[in-house]
């Protein structure tokens, strides 16, 4: 099989999908035959898992052939963890990987385009993929140039796909919609066909593979792969446990806490900056030594009730970004923070990244 | 209500379905259908049918006259199946509510059953005016409630598997909830240099831009010093700072059409939000929203009778909005025909089919509209003729 170059760089499109079909290969044949499709699968969900993208490490490694049958595959894998989270971050990674595809592919010039060697997605193909193509127009600027809202988008399929959760100026109340249509710049209408590829990915996920010989056969081939996933996971999502206390490394979030401490910090906060430097081991008397300001008559009883759970942080854990930001406790978040999603894991990553530095020299 | 009275009203809301032929919605077999009986002391909706329950439906509002009738706005694989997840929900119209109850500024005890609808229909056509020329909507259905409000019916291409979130971002722009007013003015690059521009393309920027056009309109043709009273009556702008925006924008047309607000210096931020929350205040509409982000809600069916006021529930053209008075051309005709023998036991004035009736308390005749809508609302009850 020498499938469409394209087809491996964007395995979700239907004529991927199709030309597999037609190629009629069996997954069960590929995994029981060590086939390196099957290699490139695992690899493709443990760096979605593990890393938010499916891009290998050493492309070099795998044919277009290895990459299109991977799809598939990964999405058996997917199904067989089957948790919720491993579905979600699999799509996501796929979505964020095509993105940076399309975008490296929309942004090439036309020499590029007719390159043989690398094929190059184009808009209009993509839009077509999604059913998008009578719902986003593109507009010039009086002046022909291209405008900086590139795009109009029919409203009902903005709404299908823009999320208000990622921001103010994505809600549609806070958009110029006008005649039916929403103007959106150019990586504005990217970000939505990430999304479309996001939900093209998770839809059908996971789905039952057991309950046929062929599907138990595969389940049980792969039984290894999918528990050594299933660990990586959990690995993943329980939180870093750090036990030397270095402020400077704090989260800037925690940092500003501490700073504003004065005694009267609403209960929030102050019982977000408290099960931070409780999970760190520190108890009442230790934090009130340091920090004085966070002695506001309740630490002691915060700190005892954080602390009761045996440390682990599973009853009262210390609140995530997400919480942070919905309380306004989220302040100034730096670089590090937009790879973390826990004030922990931006400590724990500090303090492995100073650890890391001096160690090197 | 009395067995008498639920008899006669039953009766009679059978009398009128034996000549009413309500039209029925777009795919009536994969809505979901429900009703409430007049049985006594019955305020429990059957619902889960489908049409197929119901026979023809015609012959079913004749032969049962229900108080009320209702469909969905969903359509499903399986309207009549026993819960909603068997159904297996295939998509929704999207449904607007306007409810007197509900509107801002309008104290339901103070104001007359009249002048409530009258709010309620101004607040229909800033809805309409929204669906239609900022959505582009064209597939709209107008409906009276048969009681306090308005009902819209949006079926374009693309809406109906719209899920809630999606409906709640609809709602959030008719309210304009959230609305960002700093972000209507965006700063912009134009050769080289970075210029204020309120948004004009779409959007709240754009009804925000109609009304800063239309103020220094009416502005410009004031003498300068009450133009200057006009400016300085906004928070904010003191006499240096009206000077500039007159400076500005009465002197200089096209800047205000392209929304430049560059040279109205920090009075025309002050201005544009002054003139936002304006724009707000007078535009919006005050749908009620778990009605139109619920995509399994039912809503009356155009064509039947209103239980709790005996009025049609009636679909409006949108030439007929204009001129449409509620306690005139929904009242059934049937019922304007004759005078009924009624109890009344809580008096007060009824305005209906264009007169006005002040009933006191006790027995007597009065015309049979002003009977029923009395009944129905539990303010009298039928006594021997
Ligand atoms: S992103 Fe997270 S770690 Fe960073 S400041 Fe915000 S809450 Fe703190």
């Amino acid at each position: 099989m020498r499938p469409d170059p394209l087809y491996a760089r964007y395995p979700f499109l239907d004529a991927a999908r199709a030309a597999v079909q037609a190629a009629d290969i069996s997954p069960p044949r590929l995994v029981t035959e060590g086939d390196p499709a099957v290699d490139r699968a695992r690899e493709r969900v443990e760096r979605a898992l593990m890393s938010g993208t499916v891009a290998p490490e050493t492309p070099e490694r795998w044919s277009d052939r290895d990459e299109l049958l991977s799809y598939p595959i990964a999405r058996i894998l997917v199904s067989l963890v089957d948790v919720p989270a491993a579905v979600e971050k699999y799509a996501d990674a796929e979505a964020e990987t095509a993105f940076e595809r399309l975008r490296t592919d929309f942004a090439a010039d036309d020499a590029e385009l007719r390159s043989v060697s690398t094929p190059r997605a184009d808009l209009s193909t993509f839009l077509d993929e999604f059913d998008l193509d009578g719902a986003v127009r593109r507009v010039a600027d009086e002046r022909g140039g291209s405008a900086p809202d590139a795009f109009r988008v029919d409203v009902t399929a903005y709404l299908r796909l823009a999320d208000p959760d990622w921001g103010a100026d994505w809600r549609l109340v806070n958009r110029d919609l006008a005649d039916g249509a929403v103007p959106v710049a150019t990586d504005e209408l990217h970000r939505l066909l990430r999304e479309a590829v996001r939900r093209r990915v998770a839809s059908g996920l996971p789905f039952e593979v057991r309950g046929s010989t062929g599907g138990d056969a595969l389940a049980a081939a792969l039984d290894d792969d999918v528990t050594a996933l299933r660990d990586r996971l959990a690995e993943r999502e329980r939180l870093p446990s750090v036990e030397t206390v270095t402020p400077e490394r704090f989260p800037p979030c925690i940092q500003a806490l501490l700073d504003r401490a004065d005694g009267d910090l609403p209960a929030h906060s102050a019982f977000a900056v408290t099960a931070f430097l409780v999970s760190l081991g520190l108890d009442a008397d230790a934090i009130a030594e340091r920090w004085p300001g966070l002695d506001d008559g309740n630490l002691s009883y915060r700190a005892t009730v954080l602390a009761d759970d045996g440390g682990g942080g599973s009853q009262y854990p210390a609140p995530s970004c997400a919480t942070m930001q919905t309380f306004g406790d989220c302040v100034n978040p730096d670089e590090r923070c937009e790879t973390i999603d826990h004030p922990r894991r931006y400590y724990a990553a500090a303090v492995a990244a100073a650890e890391r530095s001096t160690s090197d020299d | 209500m009395d067995r008498r009275t639920r008899n006669y009203l039953s009766g009679r809301f059978g009398d009128y379905y034996r000549s009413a032929d309500p039209a029925l919605p777009p795919a009536p077999e994969r809505r979901e259908w429900g009703h409430i009986p007049w049985t006594s002391g019955s305020t429990t909706m059957v619902r889960h049918q489908s049409i197929y329950d119901l026979g023809d439906v015609a012959d079913f509002l004749q032969r049962e006259a229900p108080r009320h009738v209702y469909f969905s706005a969903a359509r499903y694989d399986d309207p009549g199946a026993g819960s909603m997840d068997d159904k297996g929900w295939q998509g929704a119209d999207l449904v607007f509510d306007l409810d007197a109850d509900h509107l801002p500024g309008v104290d339901p005890e103070a104001v007359t059953y009249a002048e409530m609808l009258a709010a309620c229909k101004d607040a229909l056509c800033r809805l309409l005016d929204l669906l239609e020329t900022d959505f582009g909507f064209e597939d709209v259905t107008v409906v009276f409630s048969g009681g306090r409000g308005y009902h819209v019916h949006v079926r374009d291409d693309g809406v109906a598997d719209l899920d809630s979130a999606a409906r709640r971002e609809v709602v959030d722009y008719v309210r304009a909830v959230d609305l960002d007013v700093e972000g209507l003015v965006r700063t912009r690059a134009v050769g080289g240099a970075t210029r204020r521009e309120l948004r004009t393309g779409g959007g709240w920027g754009r009804r925000t831009h109609h009304r800063l056009r239309s103020f220094v309109t009416d502005v410009r043709d004031l003498p300068a010093d009450e133009a200057t009273e006009r400016l300085t009556a906004f928070d904010g702008i003191g006499e240096g700072r009206a000077e500039t925006l007159l400076d500005a924008f009465v002197d200089n047309e096209r800047a205000v059409e392209r929304g430049n607000v560059e040279a109205g210096g920090p009075g025309a931020r002050r201005l544009v939000e002054a003139l936002a929350a304006e724009t707000v205040a007078a535009e919006t509409a005050p749908i009620d929203e778990p009605v139109t982000t619920d995509t399994r809600r039912l809503i009356r069916l155009p064509g039947t009778l209103h239980g709790g006021s005996g009025l049609v529930v009636r679909r409006l053209d949108r030439d007929e909005i204009d001129d449409f008075d509620p306690l005139v051309d929904a009242v059934p005709e049937r019922f304007t025909r004759r005078s009924v023998r009624v109890a009344v036991t809580d008096p007060g004035t009824v305005e209906l089919d264009g007169d006005t009736f002040t009933v006191d308390a006790g027995e007597q005749t009065v015309p049979e509209c002003v009977a029923v809508f009395l009944m129905t609302r539990g303010r009298a009850r039928k006594v021997k003729e």
